[in-house]
């Protein structure tokens, strides 16, 4: 079956999975990092922040992608060549998990601006009443409330993102996009390997789907639905 | 803050030497492009431009590695060091030349027209007027194509690759496609897909001094223009091989008639 193309396809889906994997963990921390930034009362953290979620939304990933690995490739080039250094390689892993991160970084801090805006008031007063310091509001109070509103639009964006991996293609990672465009081409059989690609892409969202539910659930405690 | 962690994730680099003497060569292929070049089951590329690339190599002792790299991105990962040559059939023009350097060609194939075995098409202006031609984005038959033919009523279907063009020609959204004869012969009218087409009318190599001009002068090597050493060394080394005979030899393993052309 896919005429000994399978190891190969195996691999790309293992990088195609450490891809969306890190670069999820990476937009989560920038989407924490945007969101506070764009709540805090000082317009220096608020300006930078803002800057980067227009900036970012607003530009194309294929086009952002072909800007940071090879725009940022010459520029580097020249400043090495300035100073009479060896070429420095970007590595396109490095680069594909740093820009995917950097993109939805953008979208993951207005998920969590709302989440945040989203918790009351007066539940952090009566933390800060009880003595707690800034820290222990935001851990027990702040954080677990936010997580259960941000939570349906973290799941919207990382099904987004897990298929947004497809374009580090682009930059020379062997993906398993790329490579079952290759296999099919090669053996004049695209179909059967899109399908494959369909396959691989629908079992990790839906697995994915399920976590999700379990976390909703999990940050749900302490909310009961309306009965119908 | 967060450029400054974009910053961090870009330092994770990795340091490699660019030896002057150029016995160490970074060629770069698409791995899609059958007979030409192709992904083994294993990942490794092979092919015409493979074999090319590594007897050149051969002849000028040079030790070769191969990278796989999408076509979109070819000239700019080349412009920004991501390898040193690029072996995979891209057409000497005009346009490329002002960006890359090319070698002397290493082959050189008309452009056909491909359709339903029977077809009245010919690769003429008057024949194709009001017809849905399909052409691979950014090759010779697309720019010859959009050069001749789309501002005069022929209606041309750009597509980023040229198995998508058979894809719709069997799905009868085009009428014919617009392509390098020698592709279309080895991947897609000797294969079972290809059963029902043929060449409609006569193959082109430029009919007058204008087509000639934006077919181009063949397939060659792409370098950058700063290494005219390393373009002189392939040079030498091309015509060591056509003397010798290796060419031939590697040219009889795809394809049964000569394919450099005059």
């Amino acid at each position: 079956m896919l005429h000994g193309y399978s190891s190969s396809l195996l691999d790309g889906a293992w990088l195609t999975l450490q891809v969306a994997v890190l670069s999820l963990v990476l937009a989560l921390v920038l989407g924490l990092a945007g969101a506070s930034a764009k709540l805090s009362r000082s317009r220096v953290l608020r300006a930078p922040a803002v800057l980067y979620t227009t900036v970012v939304r607003g530009i194309p990933d294929l086009v952002m992608m072909l800007l940071v690995f090879y725009g940022g490739q010459i520029g580097i080039n020249q400043i090495t060549d300035r100073l009479g250094w060896d070429y420095v390689d970007i590595n396109p892993f490095a680069a594909g998990v740093a820009t995917l991160g950097f993109i939805f970084g953008a979208y993951f801090t207005e998920t969590f601006r709302g989440a945040f805006l989203a918790v009351p008031a007066g539940q952090l007063e009566a933390g800060y009443a009880y003595g707690m310091s800034r820290w222990q509001v935001f851990r027990r109070i702040l954080f677990p409330q936010m997580l259960r509103h941000a939570l349906p639009g973290l799941g919207n964006n990382w099904q987004v993102m897990q298929k947004s991996t497809a374009l580090v293609s682009i930059i020379g990672l062997s993906d398993l996009t790329w490579l079952a465009d290759q296999a099919g081409r090669s053996t004049h059989q695209p179909f059967l390997f899109y399908a494959v690609v369909c396959a691989f892409y629908l079992a990790m969202t839906a697995a994915s789907g399920v976590l999700f539910r379990s976390l909703e659930r999990r940050y749900s405690v302490g909310v009961r639905r309306a009965a119908a | 803050m967060k450029r400054s962690l974009l910053l961090a994730a870009l330092v994770l680099v990795s340091h490699s030497v660019v030896a002057k003497d150029w016995d160490k060569i970074r060629f770069a292929t698409e791995g899609a492009y059958p007979p030409f070049n192709s992904t083994a089951p294993d990942g490794s590329v092979q092919g015409f431009d493979v074999d090319i690339g590594n007897a050149l190599c051969a002849e000028m002792k040079a030790e070769c590695t191969w990278v796989k790299q999408e076509w979109d991105g070819m000239i700019p990962a080349l412009m920004s060091r991501k390898f040193d040559a690029i072996s995979a059939s891209m057409s000497i023009t005009a346009e490329r030349k002002k960006k890359v350097d090319f070698t002397d060609k290493y082959y050189a194939t008309p452009l056909a027209l491909v359709a339903k075995k029977g077809s009245p098409l010919r690769p003429e202006l008057a024949s194709l007027k009001g017809k849905r031609i399909g052409v691979q984005r950014g090759t010779v038959a697309d720019n010859f194509a959009g050069h001749f033919w789309a501002d005069h009523g022929v209606d041309l279907v750009r597509y980023a690759k040229q198995e998508e063009v058979y894809l719709d020609l069997g799905a009868g959204r085009i009428d014919a496609t617009w392509v390098d004869a020698l592709e279309a012969d080895g991947g897609f009218l000797t294969k079972p897909a290809g059963a029902e087409y043929d060449f409609a009318g006569s193959q082109v190599f430029g009919r007058n001094a204008e087509e000639k001009a934006v077919i181009g002068e063949g397939v060659g090597i792409a370098i950058r223009k700063r290494d005219a050493d390393l373009r002189d060394k392939l040079n030498t080394a091309l015509k060591a091989i056509r003397a010798n005979g290796t060419y031939d030899e590697i040219r009889k393993k795809y394809f049964p008639h000569d394919i450099y052309g005059e």
